[in-house]
């Protein structure tokens, strides 16, 4: 296979391409996903190209796509749910996370449910509140369901697999900014992602800057422009996989730069920074030579107008968070 | 009557009412039956013609299940059962339903149905070790007693919110009919959970994609101490079906072969028809729960009149006007099943509890690292005890 260059959701329709033509148990299922190929278009041509019983358009009723889903699941099927935005998500909470989450272990290990929710997340497409949210904080705290977040197009083609081949429930959040912003060539070449395994986006010696999603991209970019003014080095991981997360890697960055920043567009009040602060100073506390600093949004809703700019982190707080952690001392 | 004078009797609030209980005058309830309250033919719908061999088998069931009930409720006062989900008076539905499946279907449970288990053959060991939570439960003693299910006889156990399970067995119908299998489904659920969304969303969607499922509503007359008229303002549960376009009948549930030739006939529009609702009138002569007083609800003379309806009587009536019983072996019967019930309790009490760190397993097919640690973590402190 010859490599291609796709845009982030050409990689997410190339990976559910995969999975539908090499797997035949696979469905794609919710609201406008057939024949309009979705409101992003992700799945455009696949209702066309695999039929109606493979791309399935649904009422518009989330909490029943995701409840249909799990029995398909239950029967042996493979569906992908998409539930459009991820502000509509929490219509299926107690499908996900009280029955898809459950089954196996309710069931003492006899039945699985692998079924795969897609939820477009992530602010800065101008969507208020109800098109921004980053909820992946709900989906960690009870077990029984995997967390992905990919920031390049390869890794979205690739978790897309490795979501459709688990044996379990996953929540994949699609980064909506990057959708069409982002694209880079790689083989699709059916390869599914690993799980858990988190990504140095690149090294560096003075501080450790966790992200996940669209924000990698801008922590990039701030860590290379510190550098490049003869500032900080800072090590930028990219997680990609939230639950389970790769320990192993953050701690190995963490014993060299003992100075720890965390950035994600969630509220930072028990979100995902809460629990990677906690492990860290749990297993890395005699490496820590500042307190860890989270950037993250306040505990207010996503705001339509002012909600791009000041809610997500952005360039000049994330250099803040990278500031205070590198000037501390004791 | 003190009960009236806390206002807690409801039905007698507002008009004089006639009965409690519809199934006397089943046709004008537009109720389906077969038998009289005496056991003899004279209903709405013909006899369904079942040998003697399976009416006897049917007949049976009825008692091993109602003499479960008997003695899973006294173990619960008796503190050896932590809780306990009386069942009686639903007997007929629970089996005649599932009797006229065949055991390569699948059936999706709510948490009152021993009597569909035992019809597809789980032994009585099997049930008392779900009911005192052991090993040997195939769910691991992971749920309350009498959430019951086993993959091998293909029953899904429920999810315990009522009702949230019944779209995903309409999903689970909808995958056979996506692969062309010729699995059928049959999903049981009470009144109360037709207030729920997924009834709704289960019916709207099994309306536009047809797949091969009997949803099956026990009207059993209560959720908890919430009557129909505060559940639903439409006169019966079945016309619901109308409004998603799916065919619906009405039923006497504590009538077996009207169960039974009802549900029945909606399997076998299964494949040309899809989805039916099936709303079998019955009642919940017992309480909820062993947590639940019906005595503040509810007068005990309702109870009283449906008690006239019992299926074990009827049942046991028709089968004597057959020539197929007789009360010799009513009382053999009775013994045996007394016996075996015996002899399963004290087994089931003899066996082990689910070692402590099985809670890790089936949370993920593969473990995580995180659980990984946790599970070390309590098997260390488990140590210095053991």
């Amino acid at each position: 296979m010859s490599p291609q260059t796709l845009t982030m959701l050409e990689a997410l329709r190339a990976g559910m391409a995969h999975m539908l033509e090499t797997d035949d148990s696979v469905v794609l299922m919710g609201e406008d996903v057939g024949r309009s190929g979705g409101i992003f278009r992700t799945s455009t041509g696949l209702a066309q190209r695999f039929g109606g019983n493979r791309v399935i358009d649904t009422p518009l009723d989330e909490k029943g796509i995701v409840a249909h889903a799990i029995g398909m699941a239950l029967y042996g099927l493979r569906p992908i749910v998409e539930m459009q935005f991820s502000g509509f998500i929490h219509d299926a909470f107690e499908h996900i996370m009280f029955c898809a989450a459950r089954y196996r272990w309710a069931s003492g290990g006899q039945y699985s449910c692998p079924l795969v929710i897609r939820s477009p997340s992530f602010g800065g497409i101008k969507g208020g509140f109800w098109h921004s949210q980053s909820a992946e904080a709900y989906f960690f705290h009870h077990g029984g369901i995997k967390v992905l977040s990919p920031s390049t197009p390869e890794d979205a083609y690739r978790m897309m697999i490795a979501a459709v081949q688990d044996p379990d429930p996953v929540l994949l959040l699609e980064p909506v900014p990057l959708y069409r912003s982002m694209s880079a060539e790689f083989d699709t070449d059916g390869v599914p992602a690993e799980f858990g395994e988190a990504r140095i986006v690149r090294p560096g010696a003075d501080a450790t800057l966790l992200a996940y999603g669209p924000i990698v991209h801008e922590c990039e970019r701030v860590a290379d422009t510190l550098a490049a003014s003869g500032g900080a080095e800072v090590e930028v991981i990219d997680l990609r996989s939230l639950m389970p997360y790769d320990v192993e890697t953050i701690l190995a960055s963490v014993r060299k730069t003992g100075r720890v920043v965390i950035a994600h567009e969630a509220p930072v009040t028990m979100g995902f920074g809460a629990e990677l602060a906690a492990v860290l100073q749990e297993k890395a506390f005699g490496y820590l030579r500042a307190p860890i600093d989270r950037v993250g949004a306040p505990d207010v809703p996503y705001h339509f107008s002012i909600g791009d700019e000041m809610y997500r982190p952005t360039a000049s707080n994330i250099r803040a968070g990278i500031t205070r952690v590198t000037e501390f001392a004791f | 009557m003190a009960r009236t004078a806390k206002g807690t009797s409801r039905a007698k609030e507002g008009p004089a009412r006639s009965s409690v209980c519809p199934l006397g005058e089943a046709e004008a309830h537009g109720i389906l039956q077969v038998l009289d309250r005496d056991g003899n033919v004279s209903g709405t719908l013909p006899d369904p013609g079942l040998d003697e061999a399976t009416l006897v088998r049917l007949y049976e069931m009825l008692v091993l299940v109602r003499a479960i009930d008997e003695r899973g409720f006294k173990l619960q006062r008796s503190g050896r059962v932590e809780f306990w989900i009386p069942h009686r008076g639903l007997e007929a539905v629970h089996v005649a339903a599932t009797l006229a499946f065949a055991d390569s279907d699948w059936i999706f449970l709510g948490y009152r149905h021993p009597g569909c288990m035992l019809l597809r053959g789980v032994p009585l060991l099997q049930m008392f070790a779900q009911f005192f939570g052991r090993e040997g439960d195939p769910l691991k003693g992971r749920r309350l007693p009498t959430l019951m299910g086993d993959r091998r006889v293909n029953v899904v156990p429920m999810t315990t919110q009522v009702g949230s399970y019944i779209p995903h067995a309409a999903g689970a119908a909808w995958a056979a009919r996506l692969r062309g299998d010729d699995t059928r489904f049959l999903v049981f659920f009470g009144d109360g959970s037709t207030s729920r969304g997924e009834f709704h969303s289960a019916l709207n969607f099994s309306g536009v994609h047809r797949p091969p499922i009997v949803f099956l509503c026990e009207n059993n007359g209560w959720a908890v101490s919430t009557p129909t008229s505060t559940q639903t303002a439409t006169r019966t549960f079945a016309e619901k079906g109308d409004a998603y376009a799916i065919r619906n009948r009405r039923v006497d549930g504590n009538d077996p072969l009207a169960v039974y030739s009802v549900v029945k006939e909606a399997y076998d529009l299964c494949a040309s028809e899809g989805p039916s609702l099936v709303e079998a009138v019955t009642y919940r002569m017992g309480l909820h729960t062993t947590s639940d007083d019906p005595d503040l609800y509810r007068d005990r003379s309702d109870v009283a009149e449906w008690e006239q309806w019992d299926p074990l009587p009827r049942t046991r009536k028709y089968l004597e006007a057959r020539g197929f019983w007789d009360e010799a072996r009513e009382a053999a019967l009775w013994e045996r099943v007394r016996a075996e019930i015996a002899e399963a309790v004290t087994a089931a009490e003899a066996l082990p509890f689910p070692a402590p760190e099985t809670m890790f397993d089936d949370t993920f097919e593969t473990p995580t690292w995180l659980l990984e640690e946790q599970k070390r973590r309590l098997l260390d402190e488990l140590e210095p005890r053991a």
